[in-house]
């Protein structure tokens, strides 16, 4: 229990510092939002307009400090403002309009990347120099180091413009409406398939290739060949005796890629045109809009924070020396 | 033996997955396609498919004050008094019949057509126009010229201007007209998301709203209600140019707005017999602005010298792949064809390559060549400067490289400089750049281009913030001539008054135009005919412009 306390406290500084930066970064940018919007109509908008706009848009030029004691009375009580490029949108709606895409589709890659990438290191050390351990991780690294945009790009054109298998665009065939019915459920999974399809290409090297090198090196430890001097079964040894303990640090991996999840993946909907907070993202940084712009910072540090802390918990469970220590 | 066991298992895994992956997409492509183009019936019911390239999501908001306003807003919901079309230089009457400028050039008293409603059935008034402008000011700002916007009786509206303002009449005249019962009953007009939107225009019924698409249905009241001839838009939302490329080549959607890179092959060669672009040169003089408060650009000559230095068929070819067409020493672009002087046009010196020439000037204005073929600045420095463009611009910076390597034969160096837009904007508003690649205002009226390329009252010292005239040029001359074109009443005046400006613009080189920006935009006439083309240029295909009305009005579904 004290663990726990302790580590919710330097979250919770952890947090602190996050949001300072947060509110810091944007405003370190050159420009303001309303000279921003103004170059990229290119000539399109009135220069007598922009005092209108700014005011409109609640530009802030208050000294800073007092920006700063709002925001975080804000952030205490939710109040997350209106964008600015989606103007009047509240921020909390342009994000929550997205961000369930953004999980569905990082969530699911994220999950299928981790659980097949670390069985395949499992069985890759378990077995060291049979077929999956000389020809997997080769081969699985090349991939992931071809640019993602590239693989994208050429994974759509060849399974959605020449097979025709794959759906080119969007989450869902536009004219339906989300529902709870089978039809838009396969819908919206066959939409899914190619984007998840090539971020998991992309990162399980990553995951076998970890799983794979701490693996061995527990396969080396002394109870392993206990364990097999006791005559154990060798599936039950290579899950419950090696792997059990070789997989702290994917553990945390996961926790990580759980918190970054939020974050959209930005060249992915680029490229699929799935909808998701990147994009949006991008879009917020581009158009200084600050409040759209915290909240997302908000949300993905919330995000990264809450999934360490759960791991922490998590290692608690899964390692005793924790808490002995 | 074990080993390959696990290898069969693992083969059979794959298989199912991929079996499964094939069985989940393959029952949906066929879901996508646009209906079967050879049945005239499923024409008729067909929705004109629009590709948005930069708004990865829509959000349910129609508010026309939104400095981000969703599509068709401005283009089939609500409409305009007049209709000025680029392309042909024409002008075409919407919901105002005709027009009157009074004699002193002072007001502008509109005659509005007769018999058309608002969506939900109410008349459209002479208020709604005055309240427009009313809300406009309030909200937005701007018109600052404009006195009052008097109504009488229901069909004339009269705008009156603090002083005689001729390039008011486009101005006004193409502003889009809400229906006053809707928006006086909101209290907070400019945060209203105008979710079921009530305006004039042909097709204003939202339907089936989602992140990615939206659809709009005809206006049951519409004034010309034998011009809806589609049954409704569709438009889809990408997030960049790829996505929407992609829809356009695959021939799902009918109208490509975006850029397009090499268009012929990426587009037109997969099915020439219905598709086909159309590059109007009626987008913005796109300039390569100086910094004239600065030394050396401060002297005309050297100006002059720099742009006679820049080779501009290259810069077209290269830059901007061939589909813009160079400027000429009016520096007016092709969207103000008409106002042209013949004799400036016909005998340009300056906007003309000519490397010897450009020499020539330099070492007779005292920029002498060192041994090592790079000038000095009078001041003993060498002439070195950058040119500041948006990192994000890719076509632009290629324009920016053109004239790098083009000036190193007049012995100037220049460097290009590519931060993020954000850092380069901030550079020329506070006027602390050397140089840099601008667009230009394109209003219908050329005054405004020549007000803030040589009007003196848009100067701003170095150091205050400015949002036009990023290049600081006043020329006294100009500004008389200036203040005579807003006075002038009836266009002939004013065209003749053009011809001077364009004659000072010749002689004192404000800025270097470089090249009219093209107006992007292809389409694929699989289920719908009566596009704008180069032959019949009655709109150009834009569909953020105010002519768009002009398509959506005119597009039939192909029998």
């Amino acid at each position: 229990m004290r663990f726990i306390l302790r580590r919710l406290g330097f979250y919770l500084i952890a947090f602190w510092v996050s949001i300072t930066l947060n509110f810091l970064l944007p405003r370190f940018m050159p420009g303001d939002p309303v000279s921003r919007m103004f170059a990229r109509s290119a000539g399109q908008m009135q220069p007598e307009q922009i005092e209108a706009l700014r005011k409109l848009l609640g530009v802030d030029s208050r000294p800073i400090w007092e920006q700063y004691a709002d925001y975080l009375h804000n952030i205490v009580t939710g109040n997350m403002g209106v964008s600015i490029t989606r103007f009047p949108t509240p921020v909390t709606e342009v994000i929550a309009s997205q961000i369930g895409w953004t999980l569905l589709l990082g969530g699911t890659a994220l999950v299928i990347a981790a659980v097949v990438g670390n069985l395949l290191g499992i069985l890759a050390a378990w077995r060291r120099g049979g077929a999956i351990d000389s020809a997997l991780p080769p081969l699985l690294v090349f991939i992931g180091s071809f640019p993602y945009f590239w693989l994208a790009m050429g994974a759509l054109y060849l399974f959605g413009v020449i097979l025709g298998w794959s759906p080119l665009r969007h989450a869902f065939t536009d004219g339906l409406e989300p529902a709870f019915s089978w039809e838009f459920i396969g819908d919206a999974g066959a939409h899914l398939v190619l984007p998840a399809l090539t971020i998991v290409l992309v990162s399980i090297g990553g995951w076998m290739l970890g799983m794979r090198n701490t693996m061995i090196a527990t396969n080396a430890e002394d109870y392993i060949t206990m364990a097999e001097a006791k005559g154990l079964k060798p599936g039950r040894i290579m899950f419950r005796y090696a792997a059990r303990n070789a997989m702290l640090p994917s553990v945390t991996s996961f926790g990580m890629g759980l918190g970054f999840v939020v974050g959209g993946a930005l060249l992915t909907e680029v490229v699929f045109a799935y909808p998701g907070v990147g994009y949006q993202l991008l879009n917020a940084v581009q158009g200084l809009d600050y409040p759209l712009m915290q909240g997302l910072f908000l949300t993905i540090t919330a995000a990264v924070l809450l999934a360490n802390f759960l791991v922490d918990i998590l290692y608690v469970r899964l390692d005793p020396r924790v808490r002995a220590s | 033996m074990t080993q390959s066991r696990f290898l069969r298992s693992a083969r059979i895994t794959a298989a199912g997955l991929a079996v499964g992956a094939l069985l989940l997409t393959g029952c949906s492509a066929t879901a996508n396609k646009p209906a079967d183009s050879s049945s005239s019936s499923a024409n008729q019911n067909a929705l004109l498919t629009i590709p948005r390239e930069d708004m990865g999501t829509f959000t349910r908001n129609f508010n026309p004050f939104a400095p981000t306003v969703n599509p068709m807003v401005q283009q089939s919901i609500y409409e305009s008094l007049l209709i000025f079309n680029p392309a042909q230089g024409n002008t075409t009457p919407w919901l105002a019949t005709s027009w009157d400028v009074a004699k002193d050039g002072k007001s502008i008293t509109f005659t509005l057509r007769d018999g058309v409603k608002w969506s939900d059935g109410k008349p459209f008034v002479a208020d709604d126009v005055a309240y427009t402008f009313q809300l406009q000011k309030k909200i937005k700002g701007g018109f600052d010229y404009l006195k009052a916007v008097t109504p009488e009786g229901t069909n004339k509206v009269t705008f009156t201007f603090n002083t005689p303002w001729s390039p008011a009449l486009y101005d006004v005249g193409q502003l889009t007209i809400l229906p006053k019962h809707i928006w006086s009953a909101l209290k907070d007009p400019e945060k209203d998301a105008n979710a079921k939107p009530v305006g004039t225009g042909p097709y204003t019924e939202v339907d089936n709203f989602q992140a990615q698409s939206f659809v709009l249905k005809k206006n049951p009241n519409y004034w010309q209600p034998e011009k809806q001839k589609i049954a409704g838009i569709k438009m889809l939302a990408f997030a960049g140019n790829d996505g929407a490329n992609l829809a356009a080549a695959n021939g799902d959607v009918d109208w490509a707005p975006q850029f397009i890179p090499n268009i012929e092959k990426t587009f037109v060669a997969k099915d020439k017999a219905h598709r086909n672009y159309w590059f109007p040169a009626t987008g913005a003089m796109i300039n390569w602005q100086l910094n004239t408060a600065k030394a050396p650009f401060n002297d005309p000559t050297v100006r002059k010298a720099l742009s006679m230095a820049v080779d501009r068929d290259q810069v077209t070819k290269i830059g901007m792949s061939g589909y813009a067409s160079p400027a000429d020493c009016t520096g007016l672009s092709g969207n103000y064809e008409s106002w042209k002087n013949p004799a400036v046009k016909d005998n340009c010196s300056w906007t003309k390559l000519n490397v010897e020439e450009a020499n020539k000037l330099l070492d007779e204005a005292g920029y002498a060549k060192g041994s090592d073929g790079k000038r000095t600045l009078k001041d003993g420095k060498p002439f070195e400067f950058k040119i500041s463009v948006g990192a994000s611009s890719s076509d632009w910076l290629s324009v920016a490289n053109v004239i790098s390597q083009n000036l190193q034969a007049v012995g100037v160096t220049a460097k290009v400089d590519s931060p993020d837009w954000a850092a380069v904007v901030a550079g020329y508003e506070q006027g602390t750049f050397d140089s840099g690649i601008v667009w230009s205002a394109n209003d219908p009226s050329p005054y405004k281009y020549f007000n803030t390329s040589m009007g003196t009252a848009t100067v701003k010292p170095v150091g205050t913030k400015t949002f036009d005239n990023y290049h600081r040029f006043g020329d006294a001359k100009a500004d008389a001539l200036l203040k005579e074109f807003v006075a002038a009443g009836d266009e002939a005046k004013q065209k003749d008054i053009a011809y001077k400006l364009q004659e000072e613009y010749n002689d004192v080189a404000p800025l270097v135009p470089l090249f009219s920006g093209p107006e992007w935009g292809a389409y694929n006439d699989t289920r719908f005919t009566g596009w704008p083309t180069q032959d019949n240029p009655y709109a150009t295909l834009s569909v953020r412009a105010p002519t768009t009305v002009l398509v959506l009005t005119t597009l039939e579904p192909r029998k």
